[in-house]
């Protein structure tokens, strides 16, 4: 095939002068780098997210106390979100399979006989297990009966297992939390970091009837949340908006007065998972695109200088049979080749980076080989769209003045 | 095989027209060698231009090998130049950092079908030249005489019916040249056509014609009585100084 030969022509002076081969390349590899590392980071955020909604119920909401836009902790401060307002939300908002009051403390100290450890504590209903999703392992669950009688129980995490109880059996033991002694019941199974914040270490806690929390030990009569899961997830956006209509009217609260409360919902937690990785993103695509442009620009200019000083060269094979075609196909080759390189040399970079990345800052990247089919494409685009007028003004000259 | 009739060129650049070749009329046939002279900007250059279908005469007629190139597109100008003429130049026009196989190589890549045996024919064309021993050589790192043997290897290697020479010893010394005169009678003695403008009544000498051109015509056609024997001479040469070599050592 004549084309090949003519192809082979082409990557043949490329390997002649290696210097402007890579100059033609850098705007190439620097752009591909650039944009695979934002497709690793893109993934990654994704994965991230993924995994902080699926960590907090792809179907749950948290209505929190105190206002402002910020996400949890909650204002412990606050106390107008109070058990009766739960009670309103499960009359009558429709849809919802859970809607469970938690109340909570951090910092608390507990203590079997001579291990101490501090944890945070959890008063809350039967239907936390099924709202977080979160069993036993271990015993039992915490009951209804448990609410409704103000039990002396907990649940444990398995790190309170572990600083605690060490190997020993923990089931019917007794902890000190705050002077109030609870018999541990259940075993929670092991869930690791994450949450909502992305720093809480989830089994450093115990979780006991929300009754026994409010009443016996922190002594309060509001919650700290009520979690909500919804039967659909489409319909969350018009159940936020209920809820919320809801606890305006409970508690008083018109426009100018802010809200006492807040409802976290899967799509603001993703959202601020992507926020912190957006605004590199956003860097990263400014880089790609100007790398991509200024070395498209200066593939072009290299180019259009290569057949300017390669006049002789176009003309002696215009004499010995090279069609304009020949000639446009050579330097059409050569732009390509540049770019197809410099994409190889721009994704194996960009895959390093992303790798490094990920092992030395927080920011989450996944490697996939779909940034490869875009960064191909985008050389491919180049390598055309900044090869052709080069290419054309080479076919384009007349061998006669070409020779001379 | 080459016929001109009334051929006119004039160059246009914007407003300007530079008129050069007025009504040339000749022609050659299969197996002569022919030698073209005249005085510089006569046009010798500009005919050979037309003889090689780089370029087209702006009038007449051209026919080569009964084939009316005049009437022929660019493309089909770059195919019959590759398959029928091979070009060898005063400047050489090797590409640079490439091997002299790889040069020779050059108008393989451009034709129809690239045959199975190029490589070999390359050789051939080498050795024809005398450069068997230079093939991987690259032009840097070969005389001026034997750049231009490479470059009549590459002339050769599509087995053309005509070599266009214009003034291809222009740029050598006279044992250079006299090398080269020497393959171009020996190619003629196997039946080639060759075309060759000089300067040098010297190097005229070795054609069977001498078409002398002033201001764009023909100013004389006239047979060469006893042509120069390139090859006798060289061989003598050689002889001579290889004897030379030997009283000295
Ligand atoms: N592209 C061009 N545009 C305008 N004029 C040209 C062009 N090419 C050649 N000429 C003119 O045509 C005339 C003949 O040029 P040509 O190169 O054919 O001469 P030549 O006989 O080969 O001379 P020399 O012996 O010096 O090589 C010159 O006067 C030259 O200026
Ligand atoms: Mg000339």
């Amino acid at each position: 095939m004549k084309i090949l030969r003519v192809a082979a022509e082409g990557f043949h002076s490329l390997g002649l002068n290696k210097l402007r081969t890579f100059f033609m390349m850098a705007g190439t590899i620097v752009g591909v780098a650039a944009l695979v590392v934002i497709m690793a980071i893109g993934r990654g955020t994704e994965q991230k997210v993924m995994k902080r909604v699926q960590a907090f119920g792809p179907r749950a909401m948290m209505i929190i106390a105190g206002g402002g836009k910020d996400l949890p902790p909650p204002d412990m401060t606050v106390t107008t979100l109070v058990l009766d307002d739960a009670e309103a939300i499960r009359n009558e908002i429709d849809g919802l399979e859970v809607v469970t009051p938690q109340a909570w403390r951090f910092d608390m100290d507990l203590r079997h006989e001579s291990n101490q450890t501090q944890s945070v504590v959890w008063g809350v209903e039967p239907q936390w297990h099924d709202a977080w999703n979160w069993q036993v392992v271990e015993g039992e669950p915490i009951t209804a009966d448990d609410v409704a009688t103000m039990a002396r129980v907990c649940v444990i995490g398995s790190a309170v297992k572990r600083d605690l109880f060490g190997d020993q059996d923990p089931l019917g033991k007794e902890i000190h939390c705050n002077k109030v002694r609870l018999t541990v019941k259940g075993v929670l199974e092991h869930r690791g970091v994450g949450g909502m914040g992305g720093v809480a270490e989830f089994d450093n806690r115990i979780i006991i009837p929300v009754t026994t929390a409010m009443r016996r030990v922190m002594n309060v009569d509001y919650v700290g949340a009520i979690r909500v899961v919804t039967k659909d997830p489409a319909l969350m956006p018009q159940q936020a908006k209920q809820i919320r209509d809801l606890l305006h009217a409970r508690h008083h609260i018109s426009p100018p007065r802010e809200d006492d409360f807040r409802i976290i919902t899967p799509m603001a937690i993703a959202e601020m998972v992507r926020g912190t990785s957006g605004t590199l993103s956003m860097l990263l695509i400014a880089l790609a695109a100007l790398s991509l442009l200024v070395g498209g620009v200066v593939l072009m200019n290299i180019l259009l200088i290569s057949v300017a000083e390669r006049q002789a060269e176009i003309g002696l094979r215009r004499a010995l049979g090279a069609t304009q075609r020949d000639i446009f196909m050579q330097f059409l080759t050569e732009s390509l080749a540049v770019t197809f390189l410099g994409m190889i040399v721009g994704s194996l970079s960009g895959y390093g980076v992303s790798v490094l990345l990920a092992r030395f800052t927080p920011i989450m990247t996944v490697a996939s080989w779909e940034p490869l089919a875009v960064a191909l494409a985008f050389a491919l685009l180049i390598g055309t769209f900044f090869g052709v007028q080069p290419a054309r003004r080479a076919a384009r000259l007349r061998p006669v003045e070409a020779l001379r | 095989m080459i016929e001109l009739r009334d051929i006119e060129k004039t160059y246009y650049s914007g407003n300007v027209a530079t008129p050069v070749l007025h009504g040339v009329t000749f022609r050659i046939e299969r197996g002569e060698y022919v030698a073209i002279m005249g005085a510089s900007g006569t046009g010798k250059s500009t005919l050979m231009n037309i003889l090689g279908c780089l370029d087209k005469p702006t009038g007449g007629e051209f026919h080569l090998d009964g084939i009316d190139v005049v009437n022929l597109d660019d493309e089909e100008l770059s195919h019959l130049r590759n398959e029928k003429i091979g070009f060898v130049f005063q400047q050489f026009h090797l590409l640079q950092r490439t091997t002299a196989l790889r040069n020779v190589l050059l108008p393989l890549i451009y034709a129809e079908a690239y045959p199975d045996d190029a490589e070999d024919r390359a050789d051939v064309a080498l050795t024809a030249v005398g450069l068997e021993d230079r093939m991987t050589y690259r032009p840097h790192e070969l005389s001026g005489g034997q750049q231009q043997r490479v470059a009549i290897a590459r002339a050769l290697v599509t087995d053309p019916e005509i070599i266009l020479a214009d003034e291809p010893t222009g740029n050598l010394d006279s044992r250079s040249g006299i090398e080269v005169l020497a393959i171009f009678k020996r190619l003629h003695r196997q039946g080639r056509t060759i075309v060759l403008v000089t300067h040098s009544d010297d190097v005229a000498e070795h054609a069977d014609r001498v078409i002398v051109m002033t201001d764009g015509t023909i100013a004389e056609d006239r047979r060469v009585e006893r042509p120069r024997d390139a090859e006798r001479e060289n061989a003598e040469r050689t002889e001579n100084g290889e004897q030379r070599e030997e009283t000295v050592t």
